[in-house]
């Protein structure tokens, strides 16, 4: 389980770090065009949803509580419309918000250090809540409404907040007032140019250069390597480096003299020269003042550096986009590979050692294929893991007894479906955990159920995608409530009654829609499924709920396997190839005429191994142009997919080849070519393209046709 | 195809315009006689003869996708999309225009490309109420006296 918990604690730093930085680029954008779109504040609010929500889950409590009010914060601008925000408040105001906003980020990345560093978070975030209160009072008398409830309470914190931060204001100047950090005889404090950028790393590159000249110095801040805040720290206060001799610092003057950017610098001597003690004082010193950021870092640093490699371990992070372009050039390698070795002028030619290289050559491209291709997998527990911990503590919280099973964890996916499948995952679990199981055990056995609910995850790996169901045996959804309170929400598109039952379960994926009346800590603002849909269809994949009153719900995922060299068998309409994947075909033969059957509605069957399956002609269904249509010129292909088997009727078969699926363009996805049998696209050997089918939605196709 | 006519309506134009940064680069082509101009900022490169792959189900002036060096791209026959006829070559020519519109790449048919022109944005006039060819979001009378339609690619993007 240790294991586990870092595996998760990493995955929420990184997630909550790359979180952070989209939302810095949110905002600096919006800040650039002077006002929010519906789009900027949706997202934020998602943001801060989702890190309340991890957060909450790895019991962070201080980062929770800031991300609850900031969301709280954008709850509001949304609910009363981004418009009329923008409007109704002044451009200090606006000007206001984005600094609150920025300060909260950097409040939350101080604390995400401090996780990484392993050092308590801060307890008193008062201060924090008190300025989003104060701010979030504002905007509430601009827009007429009576005081936020909240903020009375929080009222009385006040003075004493202001208090400690007035406190903490002094110890800082105290800090920044103390002439010299150590007992050196000599300093030199260096500024950079205005505006030349990158102060700490500029420093940085002074000290390597002086250290060729002279081992023995000092210099402050200390983690100007790492910490990029201290940039700001020499931009005031200078760049200080404290050295035993003269001589050192003659030296050191030199050297200062041939860098660039450097604005001034000051010899300073000190008066008492070092006596007990040389460089300890200024580290243990440090180390005692108050938690407050700035002056606590370089000390923490030093110490923490050993530790932070320990928790790295092995573990690299990699640009997913790296291994894409690794991929598709594997891709390319096989190809060119197979046009190399079976280029049609080396046909007739009897020659033994190319034939030879050419075997080596294979069997090396195969192992580098499947290398790329198992970097890119990893097993899809880790997600599953997370939920256990958050079914735990909801259960906890809400005096819930639920059991999740997790059935196929082992599945391995794609690293880019496992990012993308982190959030949805937790956020159907929440709901499940919240509105699904009932309120009681009580409730639960006058239905006749077990006492104890519980909530099944299951992954499976089916040829061509990845499906993950998420399964609850709770109350089921209400279509009738949905439908009111969609209609309330103002977000259908056509009358009541002509919803049918599917359309309604998918109205709970739109923005803004929430079943639950409430605000909770888990759920209940309608950013949930939204997010689930947006980002499962980032990863081409499709939602679908089914739901029974009484009985439960069961959320779906199916995400196909984007990228993926598959064995596929190409084949010939007309003009046009497909490629089938192999592992679909069961045969392929030649027929008589006399074998089809044909069907009341004139449909073609035909008879194999004593069961009926239908024949559908590819060129049919397509609409191709070909000069076979005579069923005894053409080949029958026997595929199956899941519990769909029947075959298809094509020109001719071209010969198996090993493929790199590439998805089709996104532009053409509004045409419904994924529902229409077409999984993507695969180029040749020749350079052209071949399309490549999905003998399970194919199947469905043909049935709407037929 | 610049020619000396071209080169001095442009520089007619750029006397003209009151600020340099109105003027715009716009790629000129030709399709079913009519000139069309577009964003040349949105242009990534002019492809010749190079093979369609027909898609089935996608609508009929969508011609299918290719290969460019690796990337699939889908082509829009602009004159299908604007409900002229098809322009049929006998021997199977055909010129493509290869737009980045915000990240979606997408390749459109023309009958022939022209010329790149200067072109000041301040001077393109709205379509007529009569337009009901939403592709077109614009007309500019040249110097030469000629006038052309430009192409909205945002609305090409929409699908």
């Amino acid at each position: 389980m240790d294991n586990g918990m870092d595996n998760m604690l990493d995955m929420y730093l990184f997630e909550t770090n790359s979180l952070l930085e989209q939302l810095d680029s949110i905002l600096l954008n919006a800040e650039k065009s002077k006002l929010f779109t519906v789009d900027d504040v949706n997202e934020i609010f998602r943001i801060m949803h989702t890190i309340k929500g991890s957060s909450a889950m790895m019991e962070f409590s201080s980062l929770m509580k800031i991300a609850h009010k900031t969301e709280d914060l954008f709850y509001i601008i949304r609910e009363k419309g981004v418009e009329t925000f923008d409007d109704v408040c002044s451009e200090a105001e606006h000007h206001e918000l984005f600094n609150l906003v920025f300060n909260t980020i950097d409040f939350m990345r101080s604390e995400i250090e401090k996780i990484e560093n392993d050092e308590p978070l801060t307890d008193n975030i008062d201060q924090e809540l008190e300025k989003i209160n104060n701010f979030i009072d504002k905007i509430n008398t601009h827009f007429g409404n009576a005081q936020n409830s909240d903020s009375t309470e929080k009222t009385a914190d006040e003075p004493a907040a202001e208090n400690s931060e007035k406190e903490q204001q002094n110890e800082q100047h105290k800090a920044s007032n103390e002439d010299l950090p150590d007992k050196s005889p000599f300093f030199l404090k260096v500024f950079f140019d205005d505006g030349c950028g990158m102060e700490n790393l500029r420093a940085f590159m002074l000290v390597t250069a002086i250290k060729d000249v002279c081992s023995d110095f000092t210099f402050y801040p200390k983690d100007i390597e790492t910490n990029s805040e201290t940039a700001h720290q020499i931009i005031d206060n200078g760049f200080l480096m404290g050295f035993n001799s003269k001589e050192d610092l003659d030296k050191s003057v030199a050297v200062l003299k041939g860098q660039s950017n450097i604005y001034t610098y000051e010899v300073i001597e000190n008066e008492q020269p070092a006596k007990e003690e040389k460089i300890t004082p200024a580290d243990t010193v440090k180390k005692e003042e108050p938690t407050e950021k700035k002056t606590k870092k370089p000390a923490v640093n030093s110490s923490s550096s050993s530790h932070s490699s320990q928790n790295k371990q092995s573990l690299i992070s990699v640009n997913l986009s790296k291994l894409d372009s690794l991929m598709a050039i594997v891709g390319e390698i096989v190809i060119t590979e197979s046009m190399v070795t079976s280029c049609p002028e080396l046909a007739g030619l009897k020659l033994d050692s190319f034939t030879k290289s050419a075997r080596q050559l294979r069997k090396l491209t195969d192992e580098l294929q499947d290398i790329s291709m198992s970097i890119r997998m990893v097993p899809i527990s880790g997600v599953f893991q997370r939920m256990n911990r958050i079914v735990r503590d909801m259960g906890q919280k809400l005096n819930k007894d639920v059991e999740l099973v997790l059935v196929g964890e082992d599945t391995e996916v794609d690293k880019a479906i496992v990012d993308c499948i982190g959030d949805p995952i937790m956020h159907i679990v929440r709901n499940s955990m919240d509105h699904g199981i009932e309120e009681t055990a009580e409730e639960r056995i006058k239905l006749g159920k077990d006492p104890k609910g519980k909530i099944i995850l299951k992954a499976e790996h089916t040829g061509s995608e990845v499906i993950i169901s998420i399964t609850d045996d709770g109350k089921g959804m209400d279509t009738q409530a949905i439908l009111e309170k969609a209609a309330r929400n103002g977000i259908l598109t056509k009358p009541e009654s002509e919803y049918t039952k599917k359309e309604i379960l998918n109205l709970t994926l739109i923005p803004g829609f929430s079943t639950n009346e409430t605000v909770t800590e888990f759920s209940g603002r309608g950013v949930g499924m939204d997010v689930v849909k947006k980002n499962i269809e980032q990863v081409g994949g499709v939602v679908s709920i089914s739901s029974e009153i009484g009985e439960g719900t069961c959320t779906t995922l199916k995400i196909p396997l984007t990228m993926a060299i598959v064995d596929g068998m190409e084949i010939a309409v007309g003009k046009s190839i497909f490629t089938i994947p192999i592992h679909n075909i069961r045969q392929s033969f030649k027929i008589s005429a006399s074998e089809i059957i044909h069907n009341v509605d004139n449909s073609e069957v035909i008879k194999r191994m004593d069961e009926f399956y239908p024949v559908f002609r590819l060129h049919e269904l397509y609409g191709l142009q070909t000069d076979v249509t005579n069923i005894e010129d053409g080949i029958i292909i026997w595929v199956e997919a899941g519990d769909k088997s029947y075959c298809l009727f094509v020109d001719e078969l071209l010969g198996g080849q090993q493929v790199v699926v590439k998805p089709l363009p996104t532009y053409l996805n509004d045409f419904n070519i994924k529902n229409s049998g077409i999984a993507g696209c695969t180029i040749l050997g020749d350079g052209n393209i071949s399309i490549i089918l999905d003998v399970a939605n194919l199947y469905l196709k043909a049935q709407n046709i037929y | 195809m610049p020619n000396s006519n071209s080169a001095d309506s442009n520089t007619d134009i750029l006397e003209e315009s009151s600020s340099v940064d109105n003027i715009k680069k716009y790629l000129t082509f030709l399709s079913d006689n009519h000139v069309f101009a577009i964003d040349a900022s949105y242009v990534t490169e002019i492809i010749i003869n190079h093979t369609i792959t027909f898609l089935p189900i996608v609508p009929y002036y969508i011609k299918g996708i290719i290969n460019l060096r690796g990337q699939i791209i889908p082509i829009i026959d602009i004159r299908l999309k604007m409900g002229k006829p098809e322009n049929i070559k006998e021997d199977g020519s055909n010129c493509i225009v290869v737009l980045n519109i915000d990240s979606t790449m997408l390749g459109i048919m023309v009958d022939n490309v022209q010329q790149v022109l200067d072109i000041d944005k301040s001077k393109i006039s709205p379509p007529t109420v009569n337009n009901c060819e939403e592709l077109v979001n614009g007309m500019v009378t040249l110097a030469d006296g000629s006038t052309v339609l430009t192409i909205d690619c945002d609305v090409i993007k929409r699908t």
